[in-house]
């Protein structure tokens, strides 16, 4: 019993810190992407053409999906840690936890799909 | 009986988030941080839906990008801006008091956090603002 409380002591303070480093994390990647797709463009939006040659420099690409990546980690951690306060069942919150992962996984898959469908449509 | 003293990590149901009755700063920050949460969250998947408009072709994108520049969806923007100074700046200060670093100051960097979201939300409104012509 105290074994298993220990458990999952280490555990939420495990999704604590985690969420501490992807938040700092997302300070510098959101700061980046509010700097390049608004302060930067003429107008504060970039244009479907400004988008397509924007997304098309690799590294831009690669940033974008790591800010994605950071950013769903971090906003579906908060849920979790939302819904498990509301004091579930061990089953019942790894339930919740294997379900938001699935969700983080299909939400990244979208993105990586989005952005590799912009750059191939193309000008 | 050392056990006994170990800090219970504290649940608070969503509804107990608006019982602001005695409580202190820290308190209503933890509720700004949570509610700020829920709707970043929200916005986060607005986000992802609007953006697969660009899958859709030049068209339908850039007739978004002119509605996006219309006043009442810049005020929009404001509030998210607001929303992400608050949940970030005091994320910061929680992460820093988190890992043992400013423990004495919390209270100051609570209101200095209070403070430079006031300011920056002031600075934000206004760069956005000015581009509406």
């Amino acid at each position: 019993m105290v074994e298993k409380q220990l458990t999952r002591e280490r555990a939420s303070s495990w999704s604590w810190i985690l969420q501490a480093f992807t938040g700092v994390m997302l300070v510098v990647l959101l700061g980046l992407h509010m700097v390049v797709q608004h302060f930067v463009v003429e107008g504060g939006l970039r244009n479907y053409e400004q988008v397509v040659q924007y997304l098309s420099n690799p590294f831009v690409f690669l940033l974008e999906i790591a800010f994605l990546i950071v950013v769903t980690w971090h906003a579906l951690l908060g849920v979790r840690a939302i819904i498990l306060d509301l004091g579930l069942k061990p089953a019942t919150e790894r339930k919740v936890t294997a379900f938001l992962s699935i969700v983080g996984v299909v939400i990244v898959a979208y993105g990586v799909w989005l952005s590799a469908t912009i750059v191939s449509q193309g000008a | 009986m050392a056990s006994d003293v170990q800090p219970k990590p504290v649940k608070r149901k969503p509804m107990e988030w608006f019982n602001l009755k005695g409580k202190r700063a820290g308190f209503w920050a933890y509720v700004v941080m949570r509610l700020s949460a829920v709707g970043l969250v929200l916005y986060l998947f607005l986000h992802l839906v609007i953006l697969s408009q660009l899958a859709m072709g030049a068209s339908q994108w850039d007739n978004f990008v002119a509605m996006a520049k219309s006043p009442a969806f810049l005020l929009l923007d404001v509030i998210l801006i607001i929303g992400i100074l608050a949940h970030g700046l005091n994320g910061i200060r929680l992460s820093l008091i988190g890992f043992g670093i400013g423990v004495p100051s919390h209270k100051l960097m609570l209101w200095l956090a209070v403070i430079l979201t006031v300011v920056f939300s002031i600075v934000s409104a206004l760069a956005i603002f000015s581009e509406v012509k």
